[in-house]
């Protein structure tokens, strides 16, 4: 396999967040940005299918629901590439901390969810960096579904609707991100991810965070 | 008795070739000859997909992409035409002529330093076709057909965005060499028939018909 795993030498550091919807990373990754600006570090935020080159791409072929699993797996991989080689390690390079918003994991477990290959998904990214820290934010798919649909019913691709689960697209939520949660378990170990218990409060979560960080930057000298 | 390895109802023939090598001439002739012999016939090219080839244009224009990015949209490009066009069409029993195939982007992405594993994992679904042809072209014969078909060398087929030499002529010789090296790696191990694309194009359309024929008379299509 050609499992990506190089550690980089880059002198910045990289740190993801990763989890299904509404498990809160978007919120956590952010007060850690916050909180690193106002330290004086330089940080760069980057977000999943972002490029400009492709994710516009992504998101009228997904309003148009013609996506296939194999197809969707390789627009996030461009997007991915893109990002990595124009924005992440050039900002590595340079020293900076580094912030994902969701990383390569998030094609690991959603890819797989949709029956694509758990091999041919690690291959095809073993391109990738290997990040210095990933805390993955676990969070069951009922809990997940009231904090994304509190206001809204959920998306096509969310759902997994192209999945044909069921023509209930709540029912199909569970069903799906059930999947995808699955995925992410396994990773647990095999990637070495730090588990967070997405129920816990904002403010502990982001204590818990803020402490590995420190650790992990007083290390690489950057605080 | 001839046995497809693909299991669908058509057929699968590839014309491979670096730029200006004769391809799509002998796919137009061959298709032409396929569709009188009453079978049903498409043609599908390299990097077609209403999806994905806009964005590989663009990109291209800018010169914005690096070589990981490159190869994963051709990728995807493919990805899309074999699930839209080819694998329906084999389906419902045509032949299907494929102007350049997934060893085109062996080819490049090898060139371009990609490690082989990686390039052979992304294509690693595709369906193995029934025959592949090889056109085979020196640089010197494809430099002259290039400049007088377009007048000038492209950028991307000449190389230029690997820093080969800034000279374009010099750029596009080393490059297409290297091209043809991989090419000659990827022979054997895909069973190709070579064929010398500096004969007359009707000679060759001849040898290519041969070949078609033989399995065409062996009643696989349905």
């Amino acid at each position: 396999m050609l499992r990506f795993s190089k550690k980089h030498n880059y002198s910045g550091v990289m740190i993801c967040v990763e989890g299904i919807d509404g498990s809160g990373k978007t919120t956590q990754i952010e007060l850690l940005d916050n909180w690193l600006k106002s330290k004086g570090v330089d940080v760069i935020l980057t977000q999943w299918n972002s490029s400009e080159l492709i994710s516009n791409t992504t998101k009228k072929a997904k309003k148009k629901n013609l996506l296939s699993g194999r197809t969707f797996s390789l627009l996030h991989a461009v997007d991915f590439a893109d990002r990595l080689e124009r924005t992440i390690k050039p900002a590595l390079k340079a020293g900076f901390v580094v912030l994902a918003d969701r990383y390569v994991y998030t094609a690991f477990a959603r890819d797989v969810a949709r029956e694509v290959d758990a091999l041919w998904v690690r291959n095809m990214y073993s391109f990738a960096i290997k990040p210095d820290m990933t805390f993955y934010f676990d969070v069951s798919p009922k809990d997940s579904l009231e904090r994304i649909c509190a206001n809204r019913k959920p998306k096509f691709y969310e759902a997994g609707m192209d999945m044909k689960l069921s023509n209930n697209p709540y029912k199909s939520y569970v069903i799906f991100q059930t999947r995808i949660l699955e995925e992410y378990r396994k990773m647990v170990d095999e990637f070495g991810l730090i588990k967070i218990d997405a129920m816990e409060s904002i403010r502990s979560k982001q204590k818990f965070i803020r402490e590995k960080v420190e650790e992990l930057l007083v290390e690489n000298k950057i605080l | 008795m001839y046995k497809k390895q693909h299991g669908y109802d058509g057929l699968l023939i590839v014309i491979e070739g670096t730029d200006g090598s004769g391809k799509s001439t002998q796919v137009n002739l061959l298709s032409q000859y396929i569709k009188e012999q009453c079978f049903g016939c498409t043609v599908s090219q390299w990097k077609t997909s209403r999806l994905i080839s806009g964005v590989i244009n663009e990109a291209k224009e800018r010169n914005m992409l690096n070589t990981t990015t490159f190869s994963l949209l051709y990728a995807a490009d493919y990805t899309d035409r074999l699930e839209n066009e080819i694998i329906p069409a084999l389906k419902a029993g045509f032949v299907v002529l494929m102007d350049r195939y997934i060893y085109t982007a062996y080819v490049r992405d090898s060139v371009r330093g990609h490690d082989i594993k990686w390039v052979k994992n992304l294509y690693s679904f595709a369906p193995t076709p029934d025959l592949v042809f090889y056109l085979n072209t020196p640089p010197d014969v494809l430099i002259k057909r290039l400049l007088a078909k377009d007048g000038a060398l492209d950028y991307f087929e000449s190389g230029r965005d690997i820093g080969l030499s800034s000279d374009i002529y010099k750029s596009f010789e080393i490059y297409q060499k290297r091209c043809l090296d991989e090419y000659k790696k990827l022979e054997k191990e895909y069973n190709f028939i070579e064929l010398d694309g500096t004969k007359p194009k009707e000679e060759i359309h001849f040898l290519i018909r041969e070949k078609v024929c033989e399995i065409l008379n062996e009643d696989v299509v349905k």
